[in-house]
């Protein structure tokens, strides 16, 4: 596993993957000619992704539904053989070792589990033991930290089968990190949890990455996730990236919006102050949006002030969520403009 | 590789242990099953006490040896069966990410599949021997175990074939379908009494007749088999099943790199 200093441990350059698959004509006649004359269409999933990712990073991978995410993962897993480009994870191309990559990489998929259906946790934790060939009292330790911290105790012997989806998750994540992998990719591990899961799960992520350094690729559409565990971002839409570096960046670049919530002391209809657009008002609070770089938010202030009848003010500085929306909508300007 | 697949085994066991009742459900399933086929083998030879030279005795003993040998391939090679189905719906994607051979990691799938067959088909099978007069010797026991292990690696590469062709995007089902009722039928009866297009058919496209027809030739002291061939011809079966599911094994490696999953 050691690889010389200073190659970044995950590495792809322009990597593609286009999916083809057998268009079916309408009609008994096109099913014979699909027979012998099969048409193909082709949908390109991935468009030439390039990104470098160091020892552990903890990477936030995200995008609109069918940009790809899903898709180079399981590139990177060693899933799927890319149709171009290069990638390499700690000096191995996946595809082509796939059993060495595999003993490298932990995975876990929220859509779908790997666990056997029928056997309780326990015993697809023993056969991962087996398979890995982790001696007896490292599994043991492993095995009795990852109980206690996804608070695993009630369902150990529960066939999988019955467990809910919030538990399953969690014999999931044990599963994937029994053996100790420097990579852990996820996608999208807290679908469909409820707050207490998530919150069990982003601890247990946050705490691999810093006491073992796993390198962890998270893919999700919870920004809390990202956001909570996250510090660089990449974001892909239609298979390419369009941004990649720090939260922080994207915010500056892209989070101009910033709100002021004003409370008044008494009802007042159809607020307004120059230089600010109303987004929601019900009387006693209003929400003015403004632009952080052309408006400063000390005049705002001031103005409101000295117009109405003020009781609190508060100034909201923009979140993630609201960022990715915009940019989902509006598309990114940033690098594409600057280039 | 050897302590995962002794786990395996040992997880599979218990589970046995633990469903007691869907054991011998099955165990009683799998009982009717072959004792229905030995049965109708024995209404028809009520009619006719030879068959192509063949007597009910050495039928029994047939049908024996392919049991046998079907029996070993459904107990350690059941889970090749449901390939097309995990193909179809992404759920091939796990085979990937262990650090084992996909296959390998395919067929230690725990899914409640049982020796209960191949215990019943041993059995009969020690039956048959004695029933059919085959002259023991070490040696024959030995080339018996060849062939029943050979039987079932003609068994694995033929259905390992067919889920292959999956990684394709072709619906096997049909085609699985038919395959199976194919060896069901045709490894009854001496193939002798078929047409020359079956019995080239049976030896050397879908080669059946290796698991149990040859052999049993052979093992019994028969002169001729189809086409004129020596019965010795029987002691190929465990190179010809090596060789079929060595080959299938190749076309599965080609076919996983070919595999799509989908898109959810
Ligand atoms: N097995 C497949 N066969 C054909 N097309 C596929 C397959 N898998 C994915 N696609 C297509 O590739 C594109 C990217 O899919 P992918 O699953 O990578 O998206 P994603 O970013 O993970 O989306 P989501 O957020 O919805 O999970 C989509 O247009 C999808 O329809
Ligand atoms: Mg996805």
């Amino acid at each position: 596993m050691a690889k010389s200093l200073g190659v970044p441990l995950i590495v792809t350059r322009e990597l593609r993957k286009v999916f083809r698959s057998a268009k079916r004509s309408p009609g008994p006649l096109g099913a014979l000619r699909g027979l012998f004359a099969p048409v193909y269409e082709d949908r390109v999933a991935v468009a030439g992704v390039s990104m470098e990712i160091e020892r552990g990073e903890l990477v936030g991978y995200i995008g609109p539904n069918g940009a790809g995410k899903s898709t180079t993962i399981k590139m990177l897993t060693g899933i799927l053989v890319p149709s171009g480009g290069e990638i390499a994870v700690a000096g191995i191309v996946p595809h082509r070792k796939r059993r060495e990559n595999a003993r490298n990489i932990g995975v876990v998929f929220g859509q779908r589990t790997q666990l056997s259906w029928d056997l309780p946790l326990v015993d697809s934790f023993e056969l991962l033991r087996a398979i890995y060939g982790i001696p007896a009292d490292r599994y043991r330790r492993s095995l009795d930290d990852f109980v206690e911290l996804l608070e695993m105790g009630d369902f150990l012997r529960t066939p999988v089968s019955q467990l809910s989806l919030g538990q399953r998750m969690r014999g999931d994540f044990a599963a994937a990190m029994l053996h100790e992998p420097p990579i852990l990719y996820l996608d999208e591990p807290t679908i469909g949890l409820d707050v207490v899961a998530k919150e069990a799960i982003r601890t247990f992520v946050e705490r691999v990455n810093r006491e073992q350094g796993t390198t962890v690729i998270l893919t999700t559409h919870d920004l809390a996730d990202v956001e909570r565990l996250c510090r660089r971002i990449v974001l892909i839409d239609r298979g390419r990236i369009i941004f990649d570096g720090p939260i922080e960046r994207i915010k500056n670049e892209y989070g101009r919006e910033r709100t002021l919530v004003v409370r008044f002391t008494e009802p007042t209809s159809a607020p307004a102050i120059p230089g600010a657009r109303l987004e929601a008002s019900d009387g006693i609070t209003a929400r003015f949006v403004f632009d952080r770089a052309s408006q400063r938010a000390d005049r705002l202030v001031r103005e409101v002030s000295e117009r109405y009848s003020v009781e609190d003010i508060a100034i909201e500085e923009p979140e993630l969520e609201g960022i990715i929306r915009h940019i989902y909508t509006q598309g990114y300007a940033g690098e594409e403009r600057s280039a | 590789m050897l302590a995962a697949y002794l786990q395996y085994w040992k997880i599979n066991l218990l589970t046995m242990a633990e469903y007691r009742a869907d054991f011998f459900m099955w165990l009683g399933f799998t009982i009717v099953y072959h004792g229905t086929a030995l049965a109708a083998l024995a209404v028809t030879m009520m009619r006719f006490p030879s068959m192509n030279g063949w007597s009910l005795r050495e039928m029994f003993f047939l049908y024996a040896l392919w049991m046998a040998a079907h029996e070993l391939h459904n107990a350690l090679f059941y889970n090749v069966m449901y390939v097309p189905e995990y193909i179809r719906e992404g759920r091939f994607d796990r085979f990937f990410v262990r650090p084992f051979d996909t296959l390998f990691q395919v067929l230690t799938v725990p899914s409640r599949t049982f020796p209960d067959g191949f215990i019943l088909g041993v059995v009969t099978l020690a039956i048959a021997t004695g029933v059919a007069h085959v002259h023991l010797s070490l040696q024959t026991v030995l080339v018996i175990a060849a062939v029943v292990c050979g039987g079932a690696g003609i068994d694995l590469g033929i259905s390992l074939f067919v889920a292959s062709l999956s990684f394709w995007t072709i619906r096997v089902d049909t085609l699985r379908w038919a395959v199976m009722s194919l060896e069901q039928d045709f490894t009854r009866y001496p193939i002798s009494i078929y047409t020359r297009a079956v019995r080239v058919v049976l030896a050397y496209i879908l080669p059946f007749a290796f698991m149990n027809y040859f052999p049993a030739s052979y093992l019994l002291g028969k002169h001729d088999a189809a086409f004129g061939l020596s019965p010795q011809v029987g002691l190929l079966t465990p190179l010809i099943g090596l060789l079929w599911s060595g080959c299938s094994y190749l076309f599965w490696r080609i076919g996983i790199n070919r595999y799509q999953g989908t898109g959810s």
